[in-house]
């Protein structure tokens, strides 16, 4: 705080100079900054540290920092709230998505107030204060957009005791246990023997998961020398040669494990805090950012561990074939955050403020030294993390450098490796290229597809959104104002013709007045359906024949939605329409089989039938969000945790050897999970069997039992003929009802990969449509994709009216 | 051979549970006197019943004791190859019986013939295993707990049995009997989860994994509240707010540096404070217990020291109390009865941000959003309605079509322009577009209160318009008292929509001050998806307000459930 002493008091000055000159009211109104995305919390005292700081020094500015809610960077958020011009002021973006936001306008460029303010103000942050693939990576378009904060790179983590536990057989396949393994091929020899299973198959221990901690493709990738983007940004290169052998070494690493659905159910076991699973040693290795440190330290403080650099393909170890001329040994994955400020804000004198604060050296040694503080109070110690700004990263590790000697190691290492990190290629489709790598990703573990085969499809996809973007300046801009020109015309022309006609009619007084106070009536509706239905749907109907994300104005693209959608696009609209005929196949049959049995028991004068009623019908008044919430721990993958799974686990693996299922965690189980979580709801729907069967006449079982029917014959007989309208009525509103689920497969959407359950194995269409239109920025497709889904409903409810005739018993009388 | 003997003794205890139901069946129908019963032979199969069920289930266990309390079980385990052969097998010898006893023209042996040499050819087939019949044996292992479980329900049975007394002497004491069972058995599997839910909500953290099944019954670490001067604890003012705070300094100019402990959301921080506003509290600290010379103390842990062992102050007895004694590391335990853990509630509240007011101003927003929805459904529904019902005017029929035909239209095809026009307004981050569209009817509602409008007699509305009424008047106090239960089912199926509404706040609630309950729910399953307890906490708030409505006016919800064919859903 030393250095910037005199600053704050000429602050102070200026603004008791202020104050007295203006009046109270200068204090009265202080001005609010809103941040999104800092974190305030129990674990980060440094954060409130730093906002008290910067309000001591701007009495006239207050921080509001909002962390649950939008506050925790769900992209859809942040686009509503720049679209809908209520955008915080500063925001804690990660770096790699500043290009692909700021090709959209959504962030404002920075270079202009870095201009008026370098060299003026000692706090104003330059590039040369910054490491360079740090500050690289806020540029798009020669322009800045954001002030680099954290630098995290990866290395390699491992457990000590584990690898000592292996010493022998370490030893015996010609491994050094005291050291990690260096080259990928080491890596899978380690993994190999350092993988432990329980007499049942499953994991206890797993020696390395390849994407458990935090690689994904992208690092082996790196390491392999791949970049996913020519240099131009104008080609997608995730099908390169060297990316499909990292992938190889993923599936590799996969396969040691015993699959990627196995690794996948033992990491839905997984905990945090003091349950971390690095840290009670079930897993040996694993490749993580220095974030982790903080968290080591205060739940595994005694946890005997070492670090490594992140193994490299051995080739590059060695300096032969590719990387004989290669001088970088190891070479890891760079990233981080950056403050910017959105379009629109509308404190922007008191973001930047904040910003320069927020980035500059004081800050950060403020917040160190409030969060060591802390720790130490806590018998904890305090590990900074790593920053991008050189100087205040150098600063840091001298005065806060941690005396255990296994973190000290980690951070020195990570300061290492910062200076070989490689960045992520700035794109305008760096959304999309994350979504579609992990796919890719996902796709060649489980083995559903060669790594060529899955990296091919994903750069295919890729490269369409690239083409698309590349594509948009060379289209005509798309003017809605014909449209809603023509509309109007023929509404008007409705309208004339309407009052023509009913002046036609030549109606009495009285009718006049009753004509009248109708249309007042009806008035509601009326200008509801207008405005929110009917111009809505015309709206739609013309953005889907654009090209639009909101931000920048919509361009005319013809039929290019629609032709995407059967085209280009087909597999994942397949895969959602599909996901919806396997939930209705299973679902609906299963619903009305429930719910009609509990109906049938409950169709007799019985005792107790209020209590019966209520539970089966309470599951049925439970909201999606929170059934969805609880089923997620009732159907967890963990026999330890999960309730179906315990029981599974104490029965059916018990006598027959048949491990739990993944449910949610595994593609394949995702949509029974999803059918269960139906199925607890569709004891409401007895109601209507109730009502259905009361309704059948007695007379009908009277006459089939004189015939001699059991109950069984008069069941399929009587009952079930007389119930048939219900049946129908049921799966038409069921088929329906599946297209458009949402709200539970939302709780399952990944925060990160934003994938609707693992592989996207629980898509919708309705899920889908929104992943377009507020993940991706496509409301044109969006529009598209919801008048597809729109006919799809349309039709199949024309066609089960037409079959029901055909099937359905209708009373002779109606 | 031990397989075998297990075998038999599952099938020994498997009948045995057979005939001790059966027994009991009996004795209901004892107790019940159905018409046509004899009197002596019911007895009779009583005490028969018992005394082999009784007999066979502890043989059963006799034979082969398990670890603890365990049901036996066996089940072959056989190759496909097995099961189609033994299956042919069956099949053969009841056809070959039919055969027998048939008349000696319709005898066909060939049908039982080709079914025992399908047999046969099966068990032939190539198998993997060689062994023909493997048993797999194990046990249900049953916990005090489960078994617990299982008395209750065989109380609740017998229970519902002797309830069911007046409805079983006319149906058939077998058939109520079968369907309170059936009944049952579905309440446990439909409320599992609800109990699942209750139950995780008041665990603590170290019950949530468990490799002996699922823990049901939650126990509480015991604490104690007690003023140590070593380490005090206060309660200040921070920002407006009364904390719990640790003292982490005394400063010389006689202020305190206090670090927050609850409220969590702020757990952490530190403040100055002057040493008049703090009050020191005691502190609840968990109780353990350890053996000294032979005799159980209880007591608080006031420091653990480096090797692991640790300083204890005794409590109990109180003749030691106020004494300090170390105990080596892992000689003590905490005491832990049986109990709710009422904090994992309190918590939750506590890590809401201090914007969300402990959650008031999520309930907050959920109720304006629920009065909103459901009042401007009502009133324009009613009106729309009732210009369809009962009102002339050209064009009504083509109009009423057009709205019908509304119904089928999904939400997702107006949702983006629908946002584009909230944004127009402005509205983007404000609760409006959540309950401004109700005030202008729903196509559904109007369709449905329509339909009991025409019911309503037309002498009635005639009535009232002789004596001068206006429409609006005659709607008010001629029609809507006739259609009160329609409008309950409208208000109830409003409320839930308003309530469970998840899509409208993820698209346009921002900022805490406007987020429902709905949404709040599943952000904070983001955000503590690792603390099970708080969750569950959390998630049971949020159902409490339907719950409470779905006691109170059932009715109305089942009602509207078989009106509109949605099951509720």
């Amino acid at each position: 705080m030393l250095c910037i002493g005199h600053n704050e008091s000429a602050l102070r000055f200026l603004s008791l100079f202020l104050a007295t000159t203006l009046g109270t009211a200068a204090f009265a109104e202080k001005s609010i900054v809103n941040v999104w995305g800092l974190t305030p919390g129990p674990d980060s005292k440094g954060q409130e540290a730093v906002i008290s700081a910067f309000e001591r020094l701007n009495p006239d500015l207050k921080i509001k920092s909002t962390k649950m809610g939008a506050g925790d960077m769900n992209p859809q958020k942040l686009l509503t709230a720049i679209v809908g011009k209520v955008p915080p002021d500063v925001i804690a973006q990660d770096r790699f998505s500043l290009s692909d936001w700021a090709s959209r306008g959504a962030f404002r460029p920075l270079d202009d107030l870095i201009a008026r303010d370098r060299g003026k103000d000692p706090l104003c942050p330059v590039p040369e204060q910054y490491y360079a693939p740090a500050w690289k990576e806020t540029q798009y378009d020669g322009k800045t957009y954001g002030i680099p904060s954290g630098a995290d790179d990866r290395i390699l983590y491992w457990n000590r005791t584990i690898f000592q536990r292996h010493a022998e057989e370490l030893r015996e396949a010609g491994l050094d246990p005291t050291r990690p393994p260096r080259t990928w091929s080491e890596t899978l020899a380690y993994a190999k023997i350092l993988t432990e299973r329980d007499k049942r198959g499953n994991l206890v221990t797993a020696g390395f998961i390849p994407n458990w901690g935090n690689s994904w493709l992208y690092l082996f990738a790196f390491q392999m020398d791949a970049s996913f983007m020519s240099a131009d940004g104008t080609r997608c290169t995730l099908d390169s040669p060297q990316a499909e052998t990292a992938l190889q070494f993923m599936v590799d690493g996969y396969k040691i494990l015993g699959g990627y659905d196995r690794a996948q159910q033992f990491q839905s076991g997984f905990l945090s805090n003091e349950n971390d699973p690095f840290i009670l040693g079930k897993v040996a290795m694993k490749i993580d950012g220095d974030w982790i440190l903080s968290s080591l330290s205060r739940y595994g403080p005694d946890l005997d561990f070492g670090v490594g650099p992140p193994p490299v393909p051995d080739d590059r170890y060695y300096h032969r074939g590719a990387f004989a001329d290669d001088k970088d040994t190891f070479v890891t994955w760079i990233g981080g955050y950056s403050y910017a400020i959105p379009t629109g804000a509308k404190n922007l004198d008191g973001a930047w403020r904040f910003i320069k604060f927020l980035a500059s050296k004081e800050a950060r040694l403020t917040e160190a030294k409030a969060q060591a503080n802390y720790d130490r109070s806590r018998g904890r110690e305090y590990v900074p993390r790593i920053q991008a700004n050189r100087e205040a990263n150098l600063a840091l590790l001298e005065q806060f450098s941690p005396k255990n000697p296994n973190f000290a190691a980690a951070l020195a290492m990570h300061v290492k490796l910062a200076d070989v990190g490689r960045i992520r290629p700035p794109t305008v489709v760096g959304q999309t290229l994350w979504s579609k790598h992990v796919e890719a990703l996902e796709a060649a573990c489980k083995l559903e597809k060669t790594p060529k085969q899955a990296l091919l499809d994903s750069q295919a996809a890729v490269q369409r959104e690239l083409d698309a973007d590349l594509e948009y300046s060379h289209l005509k801009p798309f003017s809605f104002g014909p449209p809603t020109f023509g509309c109007c015309a023929l509404g008007l022309g409705l309208l004339g013709w309407s009052v023509w006609s009913f002046r036609r009619k030549k109606l009495g007084r009285l009718a006049r007045s009753e004509a009248f106070w109708a249309y007042l009536l009806i008035s509601p509706w009326a200008i509801g359906f207008l405005v929110f239905t009917l111009g809505p749907m015309i709206a739609s109907i013309f953005m889907s024949f654009t090209q639009y994300n909101v931000l920048s104005e919509p361009r005319a693209v013809g039929l290019g939605n629609y032709t995407d959608m059967f085209g280009a696009d087909r597999e994942s609209v397949l895969k959602a329409f599909g996901n919806v005929f396997y939930l209705t196949g299973i679902g609906v049959p299963l619903g009305i089989v429930t719910g009609l049995s509990v109906a049938l028991l409950l169709n007799t004068s019985i005792r107790g039938i209020r209590f019966y009623r209520t539970v089966f019908y309470m599951p049925a008044i439970v909201p999606a969000i929170a059934s969805a919430v609880l089923w997620s721990w009732v159907l967890s993958g963990d026999p330890n945790k999960g309730l179906i799974n315990s029981l599974w686990q104490e029965t059916i693996t018990n006598w027959t050897h048949v491990a739990p299922p993944g449910w949610f965690q595994v593609a394949d189980w995702s949509k029974p999970g999803l059918i269960l979580m139906g199925v607890w709801g569709a004891g409401g729907g007895m109601i209507l069997w109730l009502a259905g069967l009361k309704g059948v006449p007695g007379q009908l079982y009277e006459a089939a039992h004189i015939d001699g029917a059991n109950a069984w014959q008069q069941f399929w007989k009587v009952t079930l003929p007389m119930l048939s309208p219900i049946v129908f009525f049921n799966c038409v509103t069921g088929l329906i009802g599946a297209i458009q689920i949402f709200d539970q497969v939302y709780v399952f959407m990944g925060p990160d990969t934003g994938l609707a359950g693992p592989s996207n194995s629980m898509l919708t269409p309705v899920v889908y449509l929104f992943q377009q239109a507020f993940r991706f920025f496509k409301l044109g497709y969006a529009s598209a994709l919801a008048w597809f889904v729109f006919i799809v409903i349309l039709a199949l409810t024309l066609l089960q009216f037409r079959l029901s005739k055909k099937w359905v018993y209708v009373e002779a009388d109606k | 051979m031990k397989e075998g003997i297990h075998a038999l003794a599952a099938l020994m205890f498997w009948a045995g549970i057979v005939l001790g139901l059966r027994g009991l069946l009996l004795a209901a129908r004892l107790i019940f006197k159905p018409p046509g019963m004899d009197r002596h032979a019911t007895a009779v199969g009583l005490g028969w019943s018992m005394g082999l069920g009784g007999a066979g289930i502890l043989i059963g266990e006799g034979l082969f004791p398990p670890h603890g309390l365990g049901i036996p079980v066996a089940w072959p385990a056989l190759a496909v190859q097995v099961w189609l052969s033994v299956f042919c097998a069956i099949v053969a010898l009841v056809t070959f019986f039919q055969a027998v006893s048939g008349s000696r023209e319709s005898r066909r042996w060939l049908v039982p013939v080709l079914w025992a040499a399908a047999s046969a050819g099966c068990w032939l087939l190539p198998r993997a295993n060689p062994k023909p019949v493997e048993f797999l044996t194990g046990h249900i292992f049953m916990s005090p707990s489960s078994l617990g479980a299982v008395a209750t329900l065989a109380v609740a049975a017998v229970t519902a049995i002797s309830l069911a007394s007046r409805s079983a002497r006319a149906k058939g004491i077998v058939a109520t009997v079968a369907t309170q069972l059936g009944l049952l058995v579905g309440c446990v599997v439909f409320g599992l989860p609800f109990l699942f839910l209750l139950v995780t909500s008041f665990k603590e953290d170290q019950d949530m994994s468990s490799p002996h099944g699922i823990v049901w019954i939650p126990r509480v670490k015991q604490t104690a509240p007690v003023l140590d001067p070593e380490s005090p604890y206060y309660e200040a003012p921070y920002k407006g707010m009364t904390v719990q705070a640790d003292l982490e300094k005394a400063n010389p100019d006689g202020t305190l540096t206090l670090r927050i402990a609850h409220p969590l959301y702020f757990g952490g921080f530190t403040f100055n404070v002057p040493k008049a506003q703090a009050k020191q509290i005691p502190r609840d600290m968990e109780l353990v217990t350890a053996k000294l010379d032979g005799q159980d103390v209880e007591g608080v842990i006031f420091q653990k020291l480096p090797d692991g062992s640790q300083d204890v102050e005794i409590l109990k007895p109180v003749s030691m109390k106020g004494q300090r004694h170390t105990f080596a590391p892992k000689t003590t335990a905490f005491v832990r009865p049986m109990s709710l853990r009422w904090k994992n509630y309190v918590e939750a509240l506590e890590y809401l941000p201090p914007e969300a007011d402990y959650g008031w101003v999520y309930l907050r927003n959920t109720l304006w959003l629920v009065v909103m929805n459901v009042l401007g459904t009502l009133v324009s529904c009613s009106l729309v309605a009732y210009a369809f019902a009962r009102l002339r005017f050209p064009g009504r029929d083509v109009l009423f079509k057009i709205m019908l035909s509304t119904m089928m239209l999904p939400a997702a095809v107006t949702l983006l322009p629908q946002f584009l026009i909230f944004r127009s307004f402005g509205w983007i981050d404000s609760l409006k577009p959540m309950w401004v569209t109700a005030w202008f009817g729903s196509a559904f509602m109007v369709f449905m209160l329509r339909q009991f409008f025409e019911q309503v007699p037309y002498e009635l509305e005639d009535a009232a318009k002789i004596d001068g009424c206006s429409y609006l008047r005659s709607l008010w106090s001629v029609m809507l008292p006739q259609v009160k239960p329609a409008l309950a089912v409208i208000a109830i199926m409003t409320f839930m929509g308003a309530w469970n509404n998840f899509m409208g706040p993820l698209v346009y609630s921002s900022s805490p001050e406007t987020l429902p309950i709905s949404y709040a729910v599943q952000l904070f399953n983001g955000d503590r998806n690792t603390e099970p307890g708080l969750l569950m906490a959390f998630v049971t708030m949020s159902l409490v307000p339907v719950v409470a409505l779905f006691a109170f006016a059932q009715r109305f919800f089942i009602e509207g459930a078989s009106l509109s064919g949605f099951g509720g859903r």
